[in-house]
């Protein structure tokens, strides 16, 4: 009984990993736009190209890694007119993410129609579906708890350690930096030549690339097939973590494996004989609930003074005044 | 008035942008987009049905679209429409199958559900956007699918018709939107959606309170300063934009479906969004902006069957309309939306 | 132009003597001429100030100087050099350095990461923190300059951002360095080290341009002055061949006497009465403390300060825009504090607020519309709550005929007049309320002469009415002109009061830098 309870509960780390692992992805690219000043709700549409180019890449030429790579390319095409539009022509992002989400939608609908003549999904023998990586040693070292690490597909891996880079990246590379100056303090940017333009595209493109790997993890991951706004709005949680995170990666960790752990959690509920349409709203609300929360406890508030709080502050405030140095604002 | 002049080039040359690139499109599907063109303007105009066809599609459209402009001009992003449109579609069908009323009255309590129904799915969203800033973008998109999912599972585990498809018992007759014509589902919807948009633009226009909330649309330190209350007046705003996105579903059950099922409105929310953002959030425009998303809508019926092209390629043009136009005009009113907020929330 | 010019041949032999030559050059935006034939001689080794009212071109000028404007006609010769500055990267290689009256530091970063952000020293690809801590910590005792490297800027002073800013120049290797109005938000201390910094630059070799419109710093600091007047180049002279007189008679034009208005004695009862106020700035921490002053009807209160030092929150709380923390504001016995901004308008508060163009009008809007601003609820302009916009432009139509206001109309758009008019606009809105208590934030910041005075005339027909003023102002000339009596807020505190028919300028210039008012009067005397 208790080797069975841990078990499930080895299980349910797992499948809270392999759930986190494509919102992890994309919400990652999200922190490129997110730290570099853009709000980027097109996420979702991103992903949904990267997702449907990805299973037509890997129909044509059997390759999973060329499907990925096709997938990326998609991706990379929309984060690029995001950047134009919002960049270049100074479009509102809101309404340009918006967009090119329902441009996404409507466009892999009716090249599913036009090339394969269906509607719905995609599916079939000839997807090419990435492998499964299984770490060596892992079984020998760990026994019943090896699935935690080895086993799962590549886009996992690739989830879980691009936050160490990208919490380096922030602090210690020169884009890092200067993404982050461009979102925070345009003008600094641009008195010391930093092409704010130049960051802002860099950084679209860098999270079109993410948000492709997320989407051909999504079609090519554990299952190979693609079916219509497969997405279904992790895009958008995304961003929600975005919001409350600000881009931070270790803190955008900690969101996605917050709605990771809530998907998985859900789909167990449901072999419990939980209405499934109630349990699929779980991580929307999820979201939702985060977003509020957070926005309430981060609210402004108004600090009553006390008579001690004032003599403190009067006797120490004013001594440096006096003596002339270190004059406080 | 040479700017107003220039605006509107601008206008046209985006559309004929949008327009070369759906040709494009369409040819890479393998359809002559001549064809494909003819088919649209047949489907949606070829004759009288088609037509009235075309007004029934528009008028969802239309009052989506005067929701997105009641929040815009206010201010406030309201993508939440296709949710509250659910929400209104239920509660009206409910009202209509489960309350039985003297005709008339019945219909107009179905239609206050609705409009309370759009109005309570957004207040949780706008009292966090009003008092905490909660980003009410981001709230409304995610609220959208649990609306559609609470929905659902209403009508399949709590009121489903017995032996039927994924729909709710059939609503009254009592409860029916009295149609216009004898030959077509088209219902005095139209002309609830043509009176509110007039409505709308008068009250902006011309009323103490429109004026209050442009200016907190528009400049919302400045109304802060002027004494007018932002936080109530943007909760209140997303509240009506709310309300008219459930008067948008309850239109649609009550006057052609005459019950609530599964996926009853597909994307007429983004659709009224859309129109709203291309007619700058001014409810007059939008009607004509709706007229030419329902004409699309109602036009894609035939190219499904006629051509090879799926039906989804108009939102494809939409969705280029939209971003062609982004570039040129919308940049003008950047005040209307969570853009210029951006280095608050980042 | 051309290369090849005998002239151009024997600059570059020669050393050049002089570190910047700008040569007639004009700056157009639109129909607006910012400079016209400007033309400016800097000589190495010297602090050559450029002085000039608001608007005469200083700005644009440095700016095009530094490549952050192309400008329309004209040449620019560095270090004896023509060089087509086409950005910022051009001026520094050429060793011109600036010091922005705006700071361009980002708040998160560390001291040394925002000097070197841009250059930074990298190591295996990586940015290499500890070099860069070391190098500005070198560079901060070679020249002076004292802060810590490893600090976040976010938590420091303006005195100390501003040590950074010249510190991010210096480390660029610049040999002339630009500070645009550097001033403008130190201390008189603050001020005063500052000078001594630039005095030590010059005895290294280097150059220094000081754009400023402070005429007694001018006259403190710098070697040489150049005059600008309505973006035309006035004057180059030594500042020893020069007196206080001559510079403001260069500046503007004519002779401008500052004034004091003549006035009766007419103050009466106390309309607003604010006791032991506080209230918190927006990183929490105390901005405003424990507050007290009386404003009677009929007398103008002038609250002076070095910007930044609590007057906004001030306005603020009074008008009911920001929360009070402590303390009461009664205005004719109704406590401002516990009410909204609504109710204070109705209370008899009028505000022209001192951000113009984000609380003082909708810049977008027409002038009508912004004139209806508070009054949209009230008859005659709304009846049952539809508004009457006949009634509203006409009514605007009398106001810009009586406030003078440059426009083509009531339907002209706000952000299309110049600063003057906009602010004339405001005041047309919060004049014509019949308000018991006026509070003026900075009634002439960004404003020309000609309008300055038609609005010092209003402030003071105002007072004859029997209003109530408060007038806040970081220049301490208008307070002088215009005031009975003079607070000075120093630090959120009021540091002592002034009579305004006996203040003089040093005593109150004493609080402003913290001294206390009987230890100001002490060292004034």
């Amino acid at each position: 009984m208790e080797i069975l309870d841990k078990l499930l509960n080895v299980a349910l780390l797992v499948a809270t990993l392999r759930t986190t692992a494509p919102i992890l992805l994309v919400a990652l690219g999200g922190s490129f736009t997110t730290k570099a000043g853009i709000f980027n709700i097109g996420l979702e549409g991103q992903m949904l190209v990267g997702a449907f180019f990805a299973v037509l890449g890997s129909i044509w030429s059997g390759s999973a890694l060329i499907g990925v790579a096709c997938g990326v390319v998609a991706a990379l095409v929309f984060a690029l007119a995001f950047a134009v539009l919002v960049v270049s022509f100074r479009a509102n992002e809101v309404v340009v993410g918006l967009a090119l989400n329902i441009l996404a939608g409507g466009m892999t609908i009716s090249l599913m129609k036009a090339i394969f003549g269906t509607r719905g999904s995609i599916v079939g023998q000839k997807i090419v579906g990435l492998p499964k990586v299984q770490i060596p040693g892992a079984r020998d070292l760990l026994g019943s708890w090896a699935p935690l690490v080895s086993g799962y597909t590549p886009m996992v891996y690739v989830a879980f350690v691009a936050v160490p880079f990208l919490v380096l990246f922030y602090k210690r590379t020169r884009l890092g930096l200067y993404i982050r100056v461009v979102g925070e303090k345009p003008e600094a940017a641009e008195a010391l030549g930093i092409s704010i333009t130049r960051v802002r595209y860099t950084a679209s493109l860098l999270c079109g690339l993410l948000a492709g790997l997320a989407g051909a993890h999504l079609s090519l991951g554990y299952i190979t097939m693609f079916t219509e706004n497969m997405s279904s709005g992790r895009g958008f949680m995304a961003v929600a973590i975005l919001i409350f995170s600000a881009g931070d990666p270790l803190k955008v960790l900690a969101g996605c494996l917050l709605f990771g752990f809530a998907d998985a959690f859900s789909l167990r509920l449901q072999t419990f004989g939980f209405p499934s349409y109630l349990i699929l709203a779980v991580p929307y609300l999820v979201a939702l609930v985060a977003l509020f929360a957070l926005s309430y406890r981060s609210r402004p508030r108004i600090i009553r003074e006390t008579l001690e709080s004032m003599k403190k502050m009067l006797s120490v405030e004013t001594k440096p005044a006096e003596t002339g140095n270190n004059l406080p604002r | 008035m040479s700017d107003g002049l220039r605006a509107f080039y601008g206008q046209i040359i985006a559309l004929a942008i949008a327009l070369a690139l759906g040709a494009l499109i369409i040819v890479l599907i393998d359809e002559s987009p001549i064809n494909v063109f003819m088919t649209l303007v047949r489907g949606a105009f070829g004759d009288q049905s088609k037509i009235a066809g075309t007004l029934l599609q528009t008028t969802p459209i239309l009052i989506c679209g005067i929701a997105a402009c009641i929040g815009l001009r206010g201010g406030m992003f309201n993508v939440g429409i296709e949710g509250q449109l659910f929400l209104g579609g239920f509660a009206a069908a409910w009202v209509g199958f489960a309350l039985p009323l003297p005709a008339g009255l019945h219909m107009v309590v179905g239609m206050a559900a609705a409009v309370l129904a759009g109005a309570a799915w957004v207040a949780i969203p706008a009292y966090f956007r009003a008092r905490y800033n909660t980003n009410e973008v981001v709230s409304t998109i995610l609220s959208n699918y649990v609306a559609v999912l609470l929905t659902s599972y209403f009508t399949i585990f709590l009121f489903k018709r017995p032996g039927g498809w994924s729909e709710t018992p059939p609503i009254l007759p009592t409860a029916y939107l009295p149609e216009l014509f004898s030959f077509s589902r088209l219902n005095w919807g139209l002309i609830i959606g043509l009176a509110l948009a007039f409505f709308v633009a008068w009250f902006f226009r011309q009323t103490a309170k429109g004026y209050s909330i442009s200016m907190v649309g528009s400049a919302p330190k400045f109304a802060e300063y002027g004494g007018i209350d932002v936080k109530r007046q943007g909760f209140l705003v997303l509240l009506a934009s709310g309300a008219v996105g459930g008067l948008a579903g309850g239109v649609e059950t009550l006057g052609i479906h005459h019950r609530f099922m599964e996926g009853f409105a597909p994307g007429f929310g983004f659709d009224g969004l859309i129109a709203a953002l291309l007619a700058n959030g001014s409810p007059i425009i939008t009607i004509f902006t709706a007229l030419f998303f329902g004409a699309l809508r109602n036009g894609s019926l035939l190219l499904e069957t006629d051509t090879s092209a799926s039906r989804e390629i108009i939102t494809v043009i939409q969705a280029l309309i939209i971003l062609s136009v982004s570039a040129q005009v919308l940049m003008k009113r950047r005040g209307d939306s969570t853009a210029g907020e951006r280095r608050w929330k980042f | 132009m051309s290369d090849t010019s005998p002239a151009k041949r024997q600059e570059t032999t020669s050393p050049a003597e002089n570190a910047v030559e700008l040569i007639d050059i004009t700056k157009r935006f639109g129909a607006f001429v910012a400079n016209e034939r400007v033309n400016l001689r800097v000589k190495r080794g010297e602090i050559h100030a450029i002085i000039g009212e608001n608007g005469a071109g200083k700005t644009t000028l440095m700016n095009i100087l530094f490549g952050l404007l192309q400008p329309d006609e004209g040449r620019i010769v560095l270090n004896g050099r023509e060089t087509i500055v086409t950005d910022p990267a051009t001026a520094i290689d050429a060793g011109l350095g600036m010091v922005h009256q705006h700071f361009k530091l980002v708040p998160s970063l560390s001291v040394a990461d925002n000097v070197f952000l841009g250059m930074e020293i990298r190591r295996n690809g990586l940015i290499d923190q500890a070099a860069q801590i070391e190098k500005t910590r070198e560079l901060s005792e070679r020249f002076g300059l004292k802060v810590e490297p490893q600090e976040r800027v976010s938590l420091l002073s303006v005195g100390i951002e501003q040590r950074i800013e010249i510190l991010k120049v210096l480390a660029r290797g610049a040999r002339t360095i630009i500070l645009d109005e550097p001033t403008a938000v130190l201390t008189p201390q603050e001020s005063r080290e500052l000078f001594q910094t630039l005095r030590g630059f010059v005895a290294d070799g280097m150059t220094v341009i000081f754009i400023s419109h402070h005429l007694e710093e001018v006259m403190e600091v710098s070697d040489t002055v150049t005059v600008l007047r309505h973006g035309k180049h006035v004057a180059t002279r030594p500042t020893a061949e020069l007196t206080k007189d001559d510079l403001v008679r260069m500046m503007v034009g004519r002779n401008v006497s500052f004034d004091r208005r003549r006035r009766t004695k007419t103050a009466g009862e106390v309309v607003l009465d604010v006791k032991n106020l506080w209230a918190r700035d927006e990183r929490r921490l105390p901005a405003l403390r424990d507050a007290s002053f009386t404003v009677r009807a009929g007398e103008i209160v002038g609250i002076a300060g070095v910007a930044g030092n609590g007057q906004t929150e001030l306005a603020e709380v009074l008008a009911g825009l920001r929360p009070a923390s402590h303390g009461s504001a009664m205005l004719k016995g109704r406590d401002l504090t516990a009410l909204t901004p609504a109710a204070i308008r109705d209370a008899g508060f009028a505000h022209v607020p001192g951000d113009r163009m984000v609380r003082g009008v909708d810049g977008s809007a027409s002038i009508s519309s912004n004139l209806l601003m508070g009054r949209q609820f009230k008859a005659p302009w709304s009846r049952n709550g539809v508004l009457d916009w006949d009634g509203v432009a006409k009514q605007a139509v009398e106001m810009i005929k009586r406030f003078d206001i440059r426009a083509r109309g009531p339907e002209d758009t706000v952000k299309r007049l110049s600063g003057g008019n906009i602010q004339k606009v405001v005041l047309a809105r919060e004049f014509t309320n019949d308000a018991d208590f006026l509070l003026i934030d900075q009634p002439t910041r960004g404003v020309d002469i000609g309008a300055q005075e038609s609005i010092h005339d209003e402030i003071m027909r105002q007072r004859a009415a029997g209003r109530a003023v408060l007038v806040i102002s970081v220049q301490l000339d208008e307070l002088l002109t215009l005031a009975d009596r003079i607070l000075v807020m120093f630090n959120g505190r009021i540091m002592g009061e002034v009579e305004g028919d006996s203040a003089d300028s040093e005593r109150i210039g004493m609080m402003m830098a913290g001294l206390n008012a009987s230890a100001a009067s002490e060292v004034a005397a």
